[in-house]
Order: C-alpha cells, then structure tokens, then sequence
C-alpha cells in the first residue's frame, strides 16, 4: 500500500513540477529541485523513514538502467550522422572528460574537500547509473555521486544560455556536445530548445562521455586516488 | 490505454537487453557496466534487424522523456548527508558550478573553432 502512495505521491508532484516549469520557467520548479524538496517535506510530516521512500519508489530508480539501454534508439537511428561526425564527438568527450576531472580534483584540493566527498565527486559529469559504477569502483559513496550528478546537470542546463553567450557558441554541434558532455541527461533535455541535430550531439556526448569515463575509472582514477 | 499498454511491453522488451547484459556480465567478466552492455546489444539488434524499431521505439521513447522522473528518489536521498548541508555544502556546490562551467565552455569553444575549418 504504502509503495503505491510513494510513487504516487513521486509521479503526481513530478507532474505538478513539469506543468509549472513549462508556465513559469524558473529555477525553483526544475523536476529535481521542486519535487525532491516537497517529498522531503510530506515524508517528514507523515514520518515516513527515508529508507522507506527509497525502497518503496526502487522501481523508479530502477528504470535508469533500461532508460539507459534506449538511448541506443537515437544512436542508431543517427548512425549515419554519428559514422560522418566520429571524430569530432571523440575529440569533445575526450577533452570534456579530461577538463571535468582534473578540474574537480584541482578544485577539490583548493577547498580542502574530505577524501570521502572529493572521490565521490569525481564521477559527477557523466549519466547516474555509470556515474554509481564509477564512483563504487573507485571507493566513492555512490549515494552522494548521485546527488552531486544531479546538481551537475541542474546548473550545468541553466548555465547553457549565458555560456554561450559569453563564448560567442553558434553551432547545433558545439551546442549539443558541450551540453551533453558536462551535464549530461538533464543537459540533454535542455538541447532540446536549439533543435534536433543539438540534442542527438547531446546524447551522443553523454554516451559516450559515460564510456570514456568508466574506462578511465577502471585505469587512471584508481591510480590518481590512490596519490591523494 | 492502449498507448499506456505498447508502452509497457516495449519497456519489457527493453529489459530483456538488460536480463541479456547481467548474464553476459555474470558469465565473462566484461569491464563495461551492465547499461552499456545493454545499450550495445541494443544496437546490434537493430542494425542486424534482429528486432524492428516499432517494437521499441514508443517505450524508449518514454524511458527518455520521463528520466528526470527516475531521478527523483535519489535525489530525495540527499537527507541522508546532512553535511551536504552544511559549510562543505557549499564549497561542493561551487566546484560544481565551476567545474561544469568551464567543461562546457572548453567544450564548446574546441568543437566550434574545429568544427569550421572542416
């Protein structure tokens, strides 16, 4: 009973948050700030154990795996585009991947971060579900991966805009894989506003991003934790 | 209701690439997570026509349009990390913002002067 209330209760303020973004765009009522802060607050007034909402609403999260695999469906119905512009979506995610974890760890270092937090940081620039892989890979905490992944791709698409601007960006392609490379999904989502070839450069980014970044989890990452 | 059930048993065939890549995983032990595995297979279904895109496409569809949705309870999870919360909190919120801003603009900038000489 309570599993159904808990992703009704999910799907219904995920709803409320979508139709008040489309009205009223700003930032307060982005799906994963309004929503996540309104269930803090119902289960807290109804005393529901934290735990309990997140095994109750497993299912939702669960669906990132297969979300994941459909992301082959706009591969391969670009596979013509992708084969033309190989090259130039290896040499964006090779140089962002690079850029998104030294830049992290040089920040990271600068702030004095606690090794438990700066680890689990590293992997924040890719998809969740690869994100988590990395990160438990590399002793992070993948809960807090999590977290950091998304306010990634939250700033990251609200950035966008005045990024953009400041670097005088016109392309659909510097657009998309720009946005697919440092914010992944949530920045896939916001590629949709500059059209069609910038959001299948986006997901192709984020893809492939994501597989850059587990290759590096499993060779560079470990040895570069292991100096800290 | 017929949309809501082609969507169901399009999400169930997509699974099946999952059930595929945790056995292939299980099996042999690739270093690729159990998604890309999937994501791979996926691929050269379609390309080798073992599947049709109709028999995926609405589910995939939807997989992806609703993934802020699939984020959600994670992302609730951050109660349990009350020192997200706190000074640290803050220095984590910056090197994001920062670190995100100039993945994006190195990104970008790279792309956009290569990509007009070619």
């Amino acid at each position: 009973m309570q599993v159904v209330f808990m992703i009704i209760l999910t799907y219904g303020l995920y709803r409320l948050a979508k139709w008040l973004a489309k009205r009223i765009p700003i930032l307060l009522f982005h799906p994963l700030l309004f929503t996540p802060a309104l269930i803090i607050i119902v289960i807290h007034l109804l005393d529901i154990e934290p735990t309990h909402y997140s095994d109750g609403t497993a299912l939702l999260t669960h669906m990132l795996g297969p979300a994941t695999i459909a992301f082959a469906i706009p591969i391969y119905k670009h596979i013509h585009f992708f084969r033309k512009n190989f090259a130039m979506i290896m040499i964006a995610v090779i140089i962002g991947s690079f850029v998104a974890i030294f830049s992290t760890l040089a920040l990271a270092l600068l702030v004095k971060l606690e090794q438990h937090l700066l680890i689990s940081l590293l992997p924040r620039s890719i998809t969740t579900p690869l994100a988590m892989e990395v990160s438990a890979s590399i002793d992070g905490v993948p809960a807090l991966t999590i977290v950091f992944v998304i306010l990634t791709g939250i700033m990251g698409s609200l950035m966008a805009p005045f990024i953009f601007k400041i670097f005088r960006i016109k392309t659909p392609m510097a657009k998309g894989l720009a946005l697919g490379m440092s914010a992944h999904a949530v920045g896939t989502n916001r590629a949709i506003e500059y059209g069609d070839e910038a959001t299948t450069f986006s997901t192709l980014a984020m893809i492939f991003a994501g597989i850059v970044t587990v290759i590096l989890g499993l060779t560079l990452l470990p040895q570069l934790v292991a100096l800290l | 209701m017929k949309k809501i059930t082609k969507i169901i048993l399009q999400v169930a065939i997509i699974h099946i690439f999952l059930f595929l890549a945790i056995g292939i995983k299980a099996l042999w032990p690739v270093p690729l997570p159990t998604t890309i595995i999937g994501l791979i297979l996926l691929l050269l279904a379609l390309q080798f026509k073992l599947i049709k895109l109709e028999w995926i496409e609405e589910g995939g569809r939807w997989l992806m349009a609703e993934l802020l949705l699939f984020f959600i309870p994670s992302a609730v999870g951050i109660v349990n990390y009350q020192e997200i919360t706190s000074l640290q909190g803050l220095g984590l919120v910056l090197i994001i913002g920062l670190s995100t801003a100039v993945v994006m603009g190195v990104t970008a900038l790279v792309v956009e002067r290569l990509g007009g000489r070619t």
